[in-house]
């Protein structure tokens, strides 16, 4: 779940420049009627186009509809027809950006946030969009520029602040990927401070909480982990990523009734593939494969609903056939459609793991080196080298992998920690047999 | 107070990786254009891709010096205006036309319409201190500029052109830190506005005699923008300030093979001049003046050089006063000032000469070739006093000036025991 970060770290950002600072009274559905009445009255309001699209944008981040960020799509296009060469228009190209981010095109998102940027409307905002492209496409180098750029050398105190913060969690999802987990901790925590300061919207600082919770969890904290999405869900009751988060640490902590139940509100809230598959799993875990069956359905059912969701739902869906040793063919093609978009080291991962499931070993290993270039300590993906180089005969290799996994998070899948552990212990065995072979002279 | 030099040297050495994984090799403006060009194709009904594609031809004339991309500018809003009438944004390119064919007064009273109908629109209070900037209105384009910045804090619109009249107010430092924070908020992307902001830079180290720093400048605006013509003609005054005078003609040369206007041809001959090549500058200089002519009448003429040549190489004093006129009815900025100064001087009209320049110098503008001809003024009025002060302040300002060698000789004049000034950097 480390890899769904930017995606809402942009829609976190991006309601309104920045959103953080505004007191968010009305709902929001009563927002897009206020502003489909402002555009009916006024059909040359630009900003009240784009003021619609931002609404839609909220909508969707609320929903997690991709329906939503269509609408969005269709608001901002009229504004941006209306104003385009002004430095107001850069709220809208900005949201655009966001648009495009929301549907995983991050070479538009990058056109939209440069366009808003070449406008110098004097609002850092889009470079952090920029960034957010960038690393999703795997450019951590231009991701870290362009967030050094998120520095507002005008406005008030609190617009520079919400700036540092959006700097702070955009900083600390590099340190986490160029494996640094305990600096990208420092970071979040910091971030966290600031949005208390700022009297953040309360989801929005319970966001912030959730992705503390999530490092946490990545290193095996399951203490502090819990107590960060407990925090999440202190401060915003019902939260859906706080509820996946918990019920993560619940499946961790092997109470898997209170993670089943916790699992069902968060996809109550808001139905993410993943947060299927993961019930899905604990069910497996538990013996009940009946619901288990459903919750796999379910993953396919969201995954293909709309052109959209099979559109950012791609690598979601390839992990999950890949895991589940399902439509192995279908698992490697999106993969491989989804690297032709982006080239970060979760793209790769899946990659690697799609290859492997398939019996390519060679190819997942080159992948999977792709995935480990930054020397990110994600459990998962050290999990996936161990497995692969144990396919391609690096015994040596394949150990220190899983023990990687397994020193970083012992509990980093319901599924695959325990075969971790055993291909471990049976690779480990393994070396004590050739060696006492060895010394015994028989080899 | 902020070192200049760190600023200057970390704009030069920031690297360019995002710029150089995403610079496509169309520049800024054709992009544009191709995307203007789409948006028409898909909604030929719509204004405001004409608009658009209006507004990017006007940059590509920023871009390439190429002006008959105006035409095709003007050929777009005319479309657009038949679409949409009046509709805002093809007005504002209107202005922007404008603007880009020096017809100031004119931008200047449309803006002024439009920002009367739209007074929260902060491209119109620029496009409104550019024309008062280039007619010498000062304090009414700080009035823009600050509606600008109080609008949309740290617009980039806004920096720029405070920035130029900080530097017209003798206020480098500033001038440098406003080009500096623009700077910083463009994305690489825009490789012709980030060349043409390090440019402007470049001149301002120029100014005043840093020639190391405007080297490095304007080395990371070429490398923006390869063979960028305003940053070669920077280079070119550059080279003429280090004495490379070779260099200078070998820079104007190359400027020169792609849309020559009669200001760089007039650059060449001067640059081919002090190289020592009398034939091929005198040939140039023809060329110049046959080109420069065809204009005087024109809102988009070469008229401040014009007046410079037939003051020092077409020997025409008379003439250059009659053009220096010309001008100094349709606009009093400080370089037309200066021009109309000198050629008063010239002509032996000082006390016009000396009231012209005093007021070019009361803007607050540090230019060492205008306290120079101050000097010279005030030493034709045997004013020694106040002719070696401005002698002096010149030679101070920047050793390394196109009038840095007549100004120590004038000061040899008044103040022999005196004259030694040391060139530094």
């Amino acid at each position: 779940m480390m890899r769904k970060i930017l995606f809402f770290m942009f829609l976190l950002s991006y309601v309104g420049r920045p959103t953080v600072l505004q007191a968010q009274q009305s709902s929001t559905n009563e927002l897009i009627k206020t502003m489909q009445s402002r555009v009916r009255r006024y059909p040359e309001d630009y900003a009240g186009y784009a003021g619609l699209g931002a609404a839609y944008l909220q909508k969707g981040r609320e929903t997690g509809d991709a329906a939503d960020f269509e609408l969005a799509k269709g608001a901002l296009e009229e504004s941006i027809d209306l104003l385009s060469n002004d430095p107001a228009a850069a709220f809208a190209m900005t949201q655009m950006a966001v648009v495009c981010m929301a549907e995983h095109r991050f070479d538009g998102a990058l056109v939209w946030a440069q366009k808003a940027l070449a406008l110098g409307s004097g609002d850092p905002s889009p470079w952090a969009i920029a960034g957010d492209a960038l690393a999703d496409m795997g450019d951590y180098v231009g991701a870290a520029e362009a967030y050094s750029k998120l520095d507002s050398l005008f406005g008030s105190e609190d617009e520079k602040l919400a700036f540092s913060y959006q700097r702070d969690t955009r900083k600390s999802f590099l340190r986490f990927v160029a494996g640094d987990t305990q600096g990208a901790i420092d970071l979040m925590r910091s971030a966290i401070q600031k949005a208390i300061q700022m009297h953040m919207p309360a989801e929005n600082i319970a966001w912030s909480q959730y992705q503390l919770g999530e490092e946490l969890f990545q290193i095996g904290e399951m203490a502090a982990a819990e107590k960060a999405y407990l925090a999440a869900l202190e401060g915003y009751p019902g939260y859906y990523r706080g509820l996946a988060g918990l019920a993560k640490v619940r499946a961790a902590q092997g109470q898997y009734k209170d993670a089943v139940d916790l699992f069902k509100k968060a996809i109550a809230a808001v139905p993410y593939p993943e947060y299927a598959t993961a019930l899905g799993d604990v069910y497996q875990k538990i013996g009940d494969t009946q619901e288990a069956k459903k919750q796999y359905q379910l993953v396919e059912f969201i995954g293909h609903l709309s052109q959209i969701n099979q559109q950012i739902h791609n690598r979601d869906l390839a992990l999950f056939y890949a895991d589940h040793d399902l439509k192995l063919n279908e698992s490697l093609e999106l993969a491989r459609k989804e690297l032709e978009v982006r080239h970060d080291i979760y793209t790769w991962d899946v990659l690697a793991w799609s290859f492997y499931k398939s019996g390519k070993f060679q190819e997942a290993a080159d992948a999977i080196s792709h995935a480990l270039a930054q020397g990110t300590k994600d459990a998962q993906s050290l999990f996936h080298a161990g497995m692969i180089y144990e396919k391609t005969g690096d015994s040596a290799k394949a150990k220190s992998y899983l023990s990687q996994a397994l020193a970083t998070n012992p509990h980093f899948n319901i599924l695959y920690s325990e075969v971790a552990a055993e291909r471990l212990a049976a690779l480990t065995q393994k070396d004590v047999i050739v060696s006492q072979q060895e010394a015994a002279g028989v080899r | 107070m902020k070192n200049f030099g760190a600023v200057v040297l970390s704009l030069v050495l920031t690297p360019a990786i995002y710029a150089q994984a995403h610079l496509k090799s169309a520049t800024p403006a054709e992009q544009k254009i191709a995307w203007a060009e789409a948006a028409i194709k898909a909604h030929p009904d719509r204004s405001q891709p004409y608009n658009e594609l209006a507004i990017a031809y006007v940059n590509r004339v920023r871009e390439t010096a190429d002006s008959s991309c105006y035409h095709q500018a003007e050929t777009a809003i005319q479309k657009s205006l038949e679409l949409t009438p009046d509709n805002l944004e093809g007005q504002k390119a209107r202005v922007m036309i404008l603007l880009g064919r020096s017809e100031f007064t004119r931008a200047l009273d449309l803006a002024k319409v439009l920002n009367k109908k739209t007074p929260d629109d902060v491209l119109l209070y620029a496009f409104i201190a550019d024309a008062e900037i280039e007619l010498g209105e000062y304090a009414d384009a700080e009035t823009a500029v600050q509606w600008m910045l109080d609008l949309r804090p740290g617009n980039v619109p806004a920096l720029l052109r405070g920035a130029a009249l900080r530097r017209l107010y003798g206020d480098r430092e500033g001038a440098m830190l406003f080009f500096s924070q623009a700077y910083q908020q463009m994305p690489p992307t825009q490789a012709e506005d980030l060349a043409w902001t390090l440019t402007q830079m470049a001149d301002l180290q120029l100014s005043v005699g840093h020639l190391d720093d405007s080297e490095g400048l304007l080395r990371s605006a070429l490398q923006k923008f390869p063979g960028y013509y305003q940053a070669r003609e920077s280079l070119a005054r550059l080279e003429t300030a280090q004495q490379h005078y070779s260099e200078a003609v070998e820079v104007l040369r190359q400027r020169n093979q792609s849309f020559p206007t009669a200001a760089s041809s007039y650059a060449l001959a001067r640059a081919l001049e002090r190289a020592g090549h009398t034939a091929d500058a005198n040939s140039a200089y023809r060329e110049f003046e046959a080109s420069a002519r065809r204009t005087i009448d024109s809102a988009d003429n070469t008229n401040e050089e014009l007046i410079f040549y037939y003051l020092a190489h077409g020997h025409d004093a008379a003439e250059a006063l009659r053009i220096a006129r010309i001008e100094i009815s349709k606009r009093h900025d400080v370089g037309t000032l200066d021009a109309y100064a000198w050629a008063l001087y010239a002509n032996a009209h000082y006390e016009e000469a000396q009231k012209q320049i005093a007021s070019a110098l009361a803007v607050g503008v540090r230019d060492a070739v205008m306290l120079y001809h101050a000097g010279a003024i005030a030493e034709s009025l045997k004013d020694g006093p106040a002719a070696t002060q401005l002698l002096k302040a010149s030679l101070e300002l920047d050793p390394s000036s196109e009038t840095a060698g007549a100004a120590r000789e004038a000061l040899q004049k008044l103040t022999p025991a005196t004259a030694e000034v040391r060139h530094s950097k």
